[in-house]
């Protein structure tokens, strides 16, 4: 007896596994049984099939009205999608009961065997539409393929229905009086694995597209054994002249903006003391008002603004009367970009600094006030130590991302005078990857960043921990 | 008499290098005040002011000729119209589903007797110290079929785990006592997220709506990266950056003949200020009844951990 519980246990984990393998199969393309002709989309998995009708008559526009394919192929291709899609969903749905009541269970096991006897005939039907395109008077046109999905899914749908079959065979009966239900552990992870889903697909799931540093990969386009390239783009990066040339100008873009934003960082705290100066409360309300309202718009609109000052007819042309386009020159553009950045976050940054301030201890003022100490011996020894912990942190975070200085800033301002100093590493590969379609190179520059990145973020909060005793992530 | 007392007092501390550290003070934060806001001003007056002296440069401080033909005007360009429609629904939608989905999690992640509790929520927080890298999260994007469509710009942006954070900090500060005595009556969890929890904390959830709308009307960058080949989900940002740097599309608008025909004819210039201001104008109306939840959310920030 206990052993048998102890075998329906150990299937159920691999009838749960099964089903995860099975789900995740169903976003990706080359998984796709529904792709039986190289006409359907490449990137198309069995998820879009399914509940896409369009998607799936897409590719087939010309072949339709050319008549090598019929109306009815098409239809049984999508419903068998359909179908295939719902018998899995079936499937997943007996999954989650598995962790239920014994008659949870035994409702999750129906819904299993269902859903993978709905799943293997929609399946066949696909198989079928397959078949049909050799009818077609022209098969060359409609390249049909053979997808390694037939057997993923009928293999993964037989195990699961021959599985639950015996745990149903296996398990003893329920009690009558005994109800539908859950453990809250497991009730609260269920409610939770949508969102495990999600942060999986776009977190990552990307990490196993940086693969594409190692193959030779154009956009849209598969990847193949043949394909594999290995460190071609690795010593790609340091042996081809003109890629060497531009990283090498790209970091050095990238590391003096960065450090030239860290060396003013300290800006927004002056700001943060020297407002604290100011007694009368309107005027500073103001001031804080006004001086956030730039943190709260686009660095398209920072263009914008940029533009209505400083173009052909801007503002300041049109009270000089000069013709000149700053926007347009090349020079200096390390520290424009620093201004239009100090002019965009200072008065937000300040606020956690004016916050800080709050919270220093009023007694302090008074009693250096009482020892003679002057306004700027405040500022100085009260008000600047009060800040330095919080300055530290921020600090700190800036250095780790010393090579993230997004692409929105630079993008925006970028023109063909100051291209050479603007382009920084975020870019860079923005630029190379997606407009340039060079998937490899780019996706190895970006892999190369994030690590760099995710090591300084650990050092520095090694050193944050060392010093202070606290952890800044 | 005691105010009279309190004048003196401060008479007296008045020092003539105080007098002239406040003169600099002043001064310094007026003019930085001044150039935060002034740009905005400076597009606004020349979008209400007649187009041909804004072709001249003639408006400098005070607007002239007022008319609000431009606003008029661009409301029946397709493409702009369209381009609104689509960023205020992901806006609205966009921020919607993010604060339903923090709220949840937020609420969900406190129970303790969660399988796994700490796993999970870690497989979740440490996404936010680092990423894959922008080519990668496009080909996965591109791969589940989500360039080009409307869910590229909400689906991605459902999780934010930082989000996450502020919340459930929110959450653990509400007394326990309140939840058990609900699940004492036999509630369910859901009926305690939406009874207790969400109502609770509506103050954080505010302020976490308010930044997700903030940046889903501020985004461009996914515009650009999703919907290269399909203009017709861009975003208004996205079509402002296309107007600055392009005047292609510009030029159809100039001849719109209400305008020429009352005098007034549109030009460049007035364009690209006519569609800055209503990309910023949301945000400016917005804004100073929102900035104290601004700087809560700066705060919540601040102390998380």
């Amino acid at each position: 007896m206990e052993r048998t519980k102890k075998s329906v246990n150990v299937i159920y984990v691999v009838l749960r596994l099964l089903t995860v393998l099975s789900c995740i199969g169903l976003f990706v393309s080359s998984l796709n049984p529904a792709r039986i002709s190289d006409l359907v989309s490449k990137t198309a998995s069995l998820f879009t099939s399914a509940i896409s009708y369009s998607n799936t008559k897409e590719g087939f526009t010309r072949a339709l009205s050319a008549g090598w394919i019929s109306q009815g192929t098409i239809t049984l291709l999508y419903v068998s999608s359909l179908f295939t899609f719902l018998g899995i969903c079936a499937v997943i749905a007996g999954a989650c009961m598995s962790v239920g009541t014994r008659k949870l269970q035994r409702l999750g096991l129906y819904l299993n065997i269902g859903g993978s006897v709905v799943g293997i005939i929609s399946i066949a039907g696909i198989y079928m539409a397959y078949n049909q395109l050799f009818d077609s008077p022209l098969v060359s046109k409609l390249q049909p393929i053979f997808s390694a999905g037939y057997y993923f899914y009928w293999a993964i749908l037989a195990i699961i229905l021959i599985l639950s079959i015996i745990v149903l065979v296996l398990s003893p009966k329920v009690e009558k009086n005994e109800k539908y239900g859950m453990e809250s552990k497991y009730k609260l992870f269920l409610l939770f694995v949508p969102f495990i889903a999600l942060i999986f697909v776009f977190s990552y799931l990307p990490l196993w597209g940086w693969r594409y540093a190692f193959f030779d990969y154009k956009s849209g386009g598969t990847i193949t054994l043949d394909s594999f390239v290995g460190f071609k783009y690795f010593t790609m990066l340091f042996q081809n002249a003109s890629t060497r040339s531009d990283i090498v100008k790209v970091l050095r873009n990238t590391l003096a903006m960065s450090f030239l934003g860290i060396g003013t960082s300290w800006v927004a705290m002056a700001f943060a003391i020297f407002i604290n100066e100011i007694k009368c409360k309107p005027f500073r309300r103001m001031i804080q008002t006004l001086t956030t309202i730039p943190n709260f718009i686009s660095w398209v609109l920072v263009y914008a603004v940029a533009f209505a000052m400083f173009s052909t007819e801007g503002f300041i042309n049109s009270v000089i009367g000069g013709t000149t386009n700053y926007l347009m020159s090349g020079s200096h553009i390390w520290l424009k970009m620093l201004a239009w950045g100090l002019w965009k976050g200072t008065g937000w940054s300040a606020i956690i600094y004016i916050a800080a301030i709050s919270g220093i201890d009023q007694q302090l003022y008074e009693a250096a006030t009482v020892d003679g100490a002057g306004r700027f011996q405040r500022m100085r020894h009260i008000t600047l130590p009060g800040l330095v912990p919080t300055y530290c942190v921020l600090l700190l975070l800036a250095v780790a991302g010393i090579l993230s200085n997004g692409m929105d800033q630079y993008l925006v301002f970028e023109n063909p005078r100051n291209t050479e100093t603007i382009q920084v590493l975020d870019l860079y590969v923005y630029k190379l990857g997606i407009q340039n379609g060079r998937i490899p190179l780019s996706t190895l520059i970006g892999m190369v960043k994030s690590i760099v990145s995710v090591v300084l973020l650990f050092g520095a909060n090694k050193i944050s921990k060392a010093v202070r005793g606290e952890s800044i992530i | 008499m005691s105010k009279k007392v309190k004048q003196q007092k401060v008479f007296y501390r008045r020092k003539p290098s105080d007098i002239v550290f406040n003169i600099i003070n002043y001064g310094v934060f007026g003019i930085f005040a001044i150039a935060c806001f002034f740009p905005f001003y400076y597009i606004f007056i020349n979008t209400i002011s007649n187009n041909d002296l804004v072709k001249r440069g003639a408006i400098k401080l005070i607007p002239k000729g007022l008319q609000l033909q431009n606003y008029l005007a661009l409301r029946q360009v397709d493409e702009l119209g369209r381009a609104f429609l689509v960023t205020v629904g992901r806006t609205v939608l966009g921020t919607a589903l993010m604060v339903l989905a923090s709220a949840f999690i937020g609420y969900i992640v406190t129970k303790q007797e969660m399988w796994h509790r700490k796993l999970w929520y870690r497989f979740m927080i440490v996404t936010m110290y680092f990423n894959a890298g922008i080519i990668p999260w496009f080909v996965t994007l591109s791969a589940l079929n989500l360039t080009g469509t409307f869910w590229g710009y909400i689906i991605p942006g459902i999780v934010a785990p930082y989000n996450i954070i502020l919340v459930k900090t929110y959450i653990e500060s509400i007394p326990a006592e309140l939840e058990e005595s609900a699940q004492m009556d036999g509630a369910s969890y859901m009926t305690v997220f939406r009874k207790i929890i969400w109502p609770l904390s509506k103050p954080i959830l505010a302020t976490i709506a308010i930044f997700g709308a903030v940046g889903h009307w501020n985004s461009f960058t996914d515009s650009i990266i999703l919907m290269s080949s399909t203009p017709k989900w861009y975003t208004l940002q996205h079509i402002l950056y296309n107007y600055l740097n392009k005047t292609t599309n510009i030029q159809a608008m100039m001849s719109n003949p209400d305008m020429i025909a009352s005098g007034n004819q549109l030009n460049e210039k007035a364009i690209k200020y006519t569609v800055s201001m209503v990309s910023v104008i949301p945000i400016l109306i917005v804004y100073p009844f929102m900035n104290r939840y601004f700087e809560e959310g700066i705060m919540l920030g601040a102390v998380k951990g």
